[in-house]
């Protein structure tokens, strides 16, 4: 630095020298603050990598989150439910996301109270993108898992008001008798009125057993003493004997309201995603060239056969990419769903239809990480893994769509 | 100078040898962008199954007029017109106008090619499929005959599957003519068909648009003037919103009846 | 005009042969599709109605409660709802600080960061680094929130800050600095945006004069893309504000009034995730209606923040077009 001093006497020669100076330390420092994002993203990744890596196994993918045995949980009903989820939050929000955008971008109406609604609705859906999503997680609780005590409230050991898809028996343990070495077996029989949680048998009734096997249960009064043919004992119930319900639900099983159900946290994630994906579309139908449009006008078609003849041909492949990815943004959502669904780790059944509540992988892995077992920060961790891995199929599929559509409209 | 003194009366400029049915007529016709009026007062008949040009400087609304005729301008927001347009025997300006079924019967083509990213086939078939209740194979005969009238046929006849964004830019508006013819329309508008093109494509246009002239009406508007004389039977020149004159193409190239077409056709301005 | 290439006849088809479709069937389409569209964008607007509605009405069982005065509300320092024991406190501070807070702590990082870095990306940054620079930035906005939530109390804290101080296991500073690693991709992009959208014009003019980069940069360029990197940064506090599963993971649960980085510090979004997913919470109680309250206090914030943005991002757009 002794030069410096020598060079201020000079005249503008050292001023510019300073200045250059100046400018190129700046440029240094903007460089190595910038790479702070790549040694953040470095640091989160090796983090990660170093505590997952250790619990991805097999087992891992394939079993289910058992309390307290870290070594045993694994994360498979977490990754089908994210897979449903994504599926129900695309079906509802994709022909809705896509309709709003084609109404906004291509039937501008010419009346002005319509143009009015057009800007209302272009308003509102920017700032539908500024809502926390924890706020739509309340107003999927309240609009879908309660619908807004338009229904009655399920409650336990009630059933809901509408349903569909559901059979209700009642379920009884025919008479035991433990000196005699007689066991007993349940045996079960519709409920002619599900709404009783229990029945009481007082007279004979067509059961069947757990073999599916027909036959009539017997009923002896309290004060008859009982049969001895062990045969007989296997068929009988003393009077009064009370059964209790339970259901079998169908794959169609549904019911209103949706209750704490995987198909109210899909529909609450779609509300989330639903104006990134209308931004998105609006974009890609807008970048669809003007002289499409014009040469299905002149040839006579109405506005909506242009639309669906060649405005979505070509707007799709920029449509499906922004879809892909707002709906890799849904799968990455956990606020939401731990506000629907609750947060829990894992279910005795599994999913079998869409009124059934479900894990889900970023709730299994918010809830594993503040667990009191530390053990299972590892497992979050091998979670964050498979996460992340599914994310970035996804983002290859919309990367793919992009790559292919350009080279195909490479002609324009 | 007004203007407006050059402007022949409607009898002495466009009447037509009485031989030929009109497929457009056009009378005290005034057209709007807004407050803005591109087009002043315009009286012009157009016989059927000949090509009419219309020539004149940018902005002269030539191609105003031409979207007009098929309510093309139906789509800019402030676009609003009055006086008489008929096509054929129909009010064009008339609220009750279909404007689809106006369309069909008056075909366009536009200054850029600009054809459907689909395939060849598609592209033909297109229109007709929005318009007529019609079997597989009437769609095949028809979209070679659209085909073979533009003279696209021999070129095209192994790749119908293929896109249409493979062809050359000259192939393409001819496709895009094709495309036009497919719909049966009595009367097509060309847009500057050419100037996206290099000369040999701009000259099987020409040949091509004379040819369909002996079947179809057409209006074409050029900024080329050779062009105009070359393929067109008449021509009307435009100036600033107005027609100055119109008549046969010979008459008005070789012996105009006004200076400023003349001081136009000569290339003292444009 | 010899010379034709069109083919000798072609074999004539008189089109008139075909069956027109009737042009009134396909409007009649027409206009049962927009039916259906004008349906889908009433959605969007039933999704704000219902919010706004569901808020007033659910959170009127907070505020209409006899318990409960609403200035208390706004002005006590203490937040008890959620607890078990003791007396019942709702003062929103605790954890509208707790917001705030955290926000500042995300702001504070990620500003700067990410205006360097879209400055650095936008001015300086040779292809190169550009390539690496802008897709690890996409990846990193990809990450989803409930993984920064665990770096934050996995590294963060452990490794970062607690060599750094007394912080607690859970503590404002590293659900903040989480927040803003999240906010970090946001801010580069938006404003680098505004600084592309400074016409080239401006940029040549200054170099013509013999500026160097660095002022071209900093008494140009910037200065001119002022209100566009202003809307950034409100987008990004709305973001910051609006974040939930980091603070849920990295800030505790325990609402506090204190300006200590090291103290937890719960937030309203914290308390509404925590609260609804508590087994006891159901309709009807007061903690029930109590996440309506706090959800509308944070709707109202992060509305106002959002339109702000809006006037100010539309203000410049008419600048440069």
């Amino acid at each position: 630095m002794s030069q410096i001093p020598d060079q201020l006497k000079h005249d503008s020669a050292g001023r510019n020298e300073r200045r250059s100076r100046k400018s190129n330390s700046f440029a240094v420092i903007c460089l190595l603050i910038s790479g702070l994002v790549i040694v953040i993203l470095v640091t989160l990744l090796t983090t990660i990598l170093t505590k997952g890596a250790g619990s991805l196994n097999w087992n891992f993918l394939t079993s289910v989150h058992v309390e307290n045995q870290p070594e045993l949980s694994g994360i498979w009903q977490a990754l089908v439910g994210s897979m449903v989820i994504c599926l129900i939050c695309g079906l509802f929000a994709l022909p809705v996301g896509i309709g709003t955008a084609i109404y906004l971008e291509e039937f501008k109406p010419k009346q002005r109270t319509m143009r009015r609604f057009q800007g209302l609705v272009q308003l509102n859906i920017n700032n539908l993108a500024g809502i926390p999503s924890i706020v739509y997680g309340i107003l999927g609780v309240t609009a879908f898992v309660y619908m807004f005590g338009l229904f009655d409230r399920i409650q336990v050991n009630q059933i809901p008001e509408y349903e569909m898809g559901a059979e209700y028996f009642y379920q009884v343990n025919t008479i035991s008798n433990r000196r005699q070495g007689i066991q007993g077996r349940f045996v079960s029989f519709p409920a002619k009125d599900p709404s009783q949680p229990t029945f009481e048998i007082n007279e004979p009734i067509e059961v069947t057993d757990g073999g599916g096997q027909s036959f009539m249960l017997n009923v002896i009064a309290d004060d008859l003493p009982m049969p001895t043919d062990p045969e007989l004992l296997e068929r009988t119930v003393r009077r009064g004997t009370v059964a209790s319900r339970f259901a079998r639900y169908q794959a169609s099983h549904f019911h209103l309201p949706l209750g704490k159900s995987i198909l109210a946290a899909g529909l609450t994630l779609a509300l989330v995603i639903l104006p990134i994906i209308i931004i998105a579309s609006q974009e890609a139908i807008r970048a669809v060239p003007n002289s499409l449009r014009e040469a299905a006008f002149g040839m006579g078609a109405t506005r909506w056969q242009v639309v669906r003849g060649t405005v979505l041909p070509s707007a799709l492949p920029g449509i499906m990419t922004g879809a892909i990815l707002s709906m890799s943004r849904a799968v990455g959502e956990a606020a939401p769903i731990i506000a629907v669904m609750g947060g829990i780790l894992g279910t005795t059944r599994g999913l079998s239809n869409l009124m059934d509540a479900s894990p889900v992988l970023p709730v299994t892995i918010y809830k594993w990480s503040s667990h009191q077992n530390v053990a299972y920060e590892n497992l979050a961790a091998g979670a964050i893994i498979v996460l992340l891995v599914f994310l970035l199929l996804m983002n290859s599929v919309a990367i793919w769509i992009r790559y292919h559509f350009e080279r195909k409209q490479g002609a324009f | 100078m007004n203007v407006r003194t050059l402007t022949p009366m409607p009898e002495e400029i466009s009447s037509v040898p009485s031989t030929r049915e009109l497929a457009v007529t056009i009378r005290s016709f005034n057209a709007f962008y807004g407050d803005l009026q591109a087009l002043k007062d315009i009286n012009l008949e157009v016989p059927e199954r000949q090509v009419t040009a219309f020539i004149g400087p940018s902005g002269c609304g030539k191609s105003t007029l031409l979207k007009w005729i098929n309510r093309m301008n139906d789509m800019v927001l402030n676009a609003h017109a009055n006086g008489e347009l008929i096509l054929g025997k129909q009010d064009v300006l008339s609220r009750q106008t279909d404007v689809v079924d106006l369309r069909r019967r008056v075909g366009m083509v536009f200054q850029k090619p600009n054809p459907f990213p689909k395939s060849i086939f598609d592209n033909v078939a297109f229109g007709a499929k929005l318009h007529f209740k019609i079997s597989k194979s009437e769609l095949d005969q028809l979209v070679e005959w659209a085909l073979r009238k533009a003279a696209l046929w021999d070129e095209v006849k192994d790749r119908l599957k293929q896109s249409a964004l493979g062809l050359s830019g000259g192939q393409q508006q001819r496709l895009c003519i094709a495309r036009a013819i497919a719909v049966g329309p009595e009367v097509m508008l060309m847009d500057e068909p050419c100037s996206a093109l290099d000369p040999g494509s701009t000259t099987r246009i020409e040949d091509l648009i004379f040819e369909l002239a002996k079947q179809f009406t057409i209006i074409i508007v050029t900024h080329n003037l050779q062009q105009a004389a070359r393929c067109s039977d008449r021509t009307a020149f435009f100036y600033e919103g107005k027609i100055v004159e119109a008549g046969e193409t010979n008459q008005l190239f070789t012996r105009p009846a006004q200076k400023r077409t003349e001081d136009y056709v000569t290339g003292k301005f444009g | 005009m010899a010379g034709m290439n069109v083919e000798s006849n072609p074999q004539e088809l008189i089109l008139s042969e075909f069956r027109l479709r009737s042009p009134g069937a396909a409007r009649f389409h027409q206009s049962l599709v927009v039916t259906v569209l004008i349906g889908c964008a009433l959605i969007s607007i039933l999704t704000t109605i219902g919010t706004i509605v569901m808020l007033i009405y659910e959170s009127s069982g907070f505020f209409l409660n006899e318990q409960i005065e609403i200035g208390k509300f706004l002005t006590d320092t203490r937040w008890t709802i959620g607890q078990t024991q003791g007396e019942i406190r709702y003062g929103i501070w605790p954890l509208l600080s707790g917001t705030f807070r955290i926000t500042g702590i995300a702001l504070l990082f990620a500003l700067p960061t990410g205006l360097i870095t879209a400055i650095y990306l936008s001015e300086y940054a040779p292809k190169k680094v550009r390539a690496v620079l802008k897709p690890a930035l996409e990846v990193l906005a990809g990450i989803p929130t409930v993984v920064l939530g665990f770096f934050a109390v996995t590294f963060l804290t452990p490794y970062l800050l607690a060599p750094l101080g007394d912080f607690k296991p859970f503590n404002a500073a590293s659900a903040g600095i989480a927040v803003g690693i999240l906010c970090l991709p946001l801010v580069t992009s938006l404003a680098e945006d505004a600084l592309q959208a400074v016409p080239r014009s401006l940029r040549e003019g200054a170099y013509g004069l013999g500026s160097t980069r660095f002022e071209v940069t900093i008494k140009v360029v910037l200065p001119a893309a002022l209100s566009g990197i202003v809307s950034a940064f409100l987008l990004a506090l709305a973001r910051a504000v609006g974040e939930t599963m980091v603070v849920a993971l990295a800030a505790g649960s325990t609402p506090t009034f204190t300006l200590d980085p090291r103290e937890p510090s719960q937030t309203m979004t914290g308390f509404i995730v925590e609260t609804i997913n508590s087994e006891s919470v159901v309709p009807g109680t007061l903690s029930y209606y109590s996440i309506y309250a706090v959800a509308a206090v944070l709707f109202l914030i992060t509305m106002l923040i959002t339109i702000i943005g809006q006037i100010i991002r539309n203000r410049y757009r008419e600048v440069y077009q």
